[in-house]
């Protein structure tokens, strides 16, 4: 019996290791690339670099623009995060706090959304920014961005203000706030957790996204970070470790956030919003 | 009464922007999907109607044979191992061992780095000359096993495939929330009458979860129906088109302006994925289903 425990406890701990060797292992040896000369690289794949070559990160930020790629990626990511929490917000609170007759078919219609896997659209998404005169724009990737989100925004801000109590609006109202005092002030304030867990996805998701951002743009004034890279490969083969050294900055703005919202990422999964 | 109206109005601009994007990112690119993928079609000179033919094209077309038979692959090892793998992980994460916060937060860092970060990485990983698997096999005197990895054709495919399997923080952070929300008590009793921890886990823990087990399953079908990335920036389909997969070949064939195989392959993706999420759903029978 208690030699039974003990080898449960052993393989669990092994298990445990072993799924985190694997996930920290490769990024640690990217990072560590990313301070090698190249000639470092071809030898010894485990040597740590000596010295260290802080200079692959100035040649990545200088040959690849990171500087214009990066700047690129955060005011898509942002204005697309901003704009999907305040669309999907107005449409969550009215779904969710007045009831009539097509609110039900609209709520369910907009949430399959959900599940339509988006990259088989991408011909009429295509077409769609060209006829809009928005091929090649920083607007094309933003409401691109927003609009793909939207159904599991809509979803997890919906089921947070549908757990506000009625009486709270009704006092609101009786204070004389009128249809958007009442969503500024109160609403939204309440319902902040559903609020920026959506967000949270959204901001990653944008960030970190690759298909529409190779299809709807072409030029490097609007290229985003992740295409960035994908570019620097291509070029600058020969230069492996200033390779590596952009890779590292594509990934600290994700990590950065994630650091910062993890509790909220974490709870915005538990609470089933993204089982959908 | 007054009041009313302006309320009406409220609602009806609250609503307008969502139901506009939604509109014109969901409700119209589904039907053009559908519509022009019964066109002959360049998108440039008039359309002409070619019925069902970019379909039965597509059927006797052997790159769209390799793309849907390596998706399917790709759909049944994440629902068959990636999950299962999840679930073990979960299970042992939730007697809360030692640091097993710590190690939720680690797993789960794969998944918020981009697809291209991690994709380039192992693409280096892989590398013929200088990756780190080649390397790692000479300096455990392996040298004969080097290969080359990304560039052959019977490794090409598991190897753009197998990496991401075992990246499980996802569906283990779901499945996770998911076992701690069982009531405590169904333990207790069963501890009371003799179970071992993994007796627990099979008869109480597993049938709980069910529900959240069917969709982390569909989920991750879904995402190997969806895949692309991975294999665009590892071998862009080759060699021989032996690691094509659907959306890839929709993109190549968009850039290529067939237009209408391009939407045929698109109506093929939905579809596939509608079966998917309707046969899991079955599956399990799911009462507690979300949605």
């Amino acid at each position: 019996m208690k030699i039974n425990a003990l080898l449960e406890k052993l393989l669990s701990r092994a298990i445990l290791s072993l799924f985190l060797v694997y996930t920290l292992f490769p990024m640690l040896w990217l990072v560590m690339a990313s301070l090698k000369t190249n000639v470092e690289l071809l030898g010894d794949p485990f040597r740590f670099p000596a010295p260290p070559q802080f200079g692959n990160y100035v040649n990545a930020f200088k040959s690849a623009h990171l500087a214009l790629l990066f700047s690129n990626s955060v005011i898509i990511s942002f204005s697309a995060t901003a704009l999907n929490a305040l669309v999907a917000s107005m449409a969550a609170y009215v779904l969710s706090r007045y009831k009539f007759r097509f609110g039900p078919v609209i709520f369910s219609t907009l949430i399959t959304g959900i599940l339509v896997p988006v990259s088989a659209l991408m011909v009429p998404y295509f077409t769609l920014i060209r006829t809009l005169g928005l091929y090649d724009t920083k607007l094309a990737l933003i409401l691109t961005y927003t609009a793909i989100s939207l159904p599991l925004s809509v979803f997890i801000i919906k089921g947070f203000m549908d757990s506000i109590p009625a009486e709270l609006e009704e006092a609101a109202l009786l204070d004389g706030c009128d249809f958007y005092q009442k969503f500024f002030r109160v609403i939204v304030p309440i319902s902040r957790t559903g609020i920026v867990t959506a967000a949270t996805f959204q901001f990653l998701s944008s960030w970190n996204e690759f298909l529409y951002a190779m299809l709807l743009t072409s030029s490097e004034q609007v290229r985003t970070l992740q295409m960035g890279i994908r570019f620097f490969a291509s070029q600058f083969t020969t230069d492996f470790t200033s390779m590596f050294a952009a890779i590292v900055i594509s990934i600290i703005p994700s990590v950065a956030m994630y650091s910062l919202f993890q509790n909220q990422i974490i709870s915005g999964l538990t609470q089933g919003s993204v089982k959908g | 009464m007054q009041r009313t109206t302006h309320f009406r109005t409220g609602a009806i601009l609250f609503l307008l922007p969502a139901l506009l994007l939604f509109a014109a990112f969901f409700l119209y690119p589904v039907g053009y999907v559908v519509v022009v993928s019964l066109l002959n079609w360049d998108g440039m000179s008039s359309p002409g109607f070619a019925g069902l033919r970019n379909y039965s094209a597509l059927f006797h077309d052997e790159v769209f044979r390799i793309s849907i038979r390596n998706n399917l692959i790709w759909a049944f090892a994440e629902a068959l191992i990636q999950v299962p793998l999840a679930i073990v992980v979960a299970l042992l994460l939730a007697r809360k061992p030692k640091g097993w916060k710590l190690l939720r937060t680690i797993y789960f860092f794969p998944h918020v780095i981009s697809g291209i970060a991690i994709t380039m990485l192992w693409g280096a990983i892989y590398n013929n000359e200088r990756g780190l698997l080649n390397g790692f096999l000479r300096l455990i005197g392996l040298s004969e096993w080097e290969h080359n990895w990304l560039g052959g054709l019977g490794s090409a495919f598991p190897s753009v495939l197998v990496y991401g399997l075992l990246y499980i923080g996802y569906f283990m952070v779901i499945i996770l929330a998911d076992i701690s929300s069982v009531s405590q008590s169904y333990y207790e009793a069963a501890s009371i009458d003799g179970a071992t921890r993994t007796q627990q886990d099979w008869h109480i823990t597993l049938p709980l979860i069910r529900g959240t087990i069917a969709t982390c399953v569909t989920l991750a079908m879904v995402n190997g129906l969806r895949q692309f990335e991975q294999v665009l920036l590892l071998t862009n389909g080759g060699p021989a088109n032996s690691t094509s997969v659907l959306v890839l070949y929709l993109y190549k064939e968009l850039q290529n302006f067939h237009y209408g195989t391009a939407n045929a392959l698109g109506t093929v993706l939905i579809v596939l994925g509608g079966l998917v999420i309707l046969t899991v759903r079955r599956l399990f029978n799911a009462a507690k289903y979300d949605m």
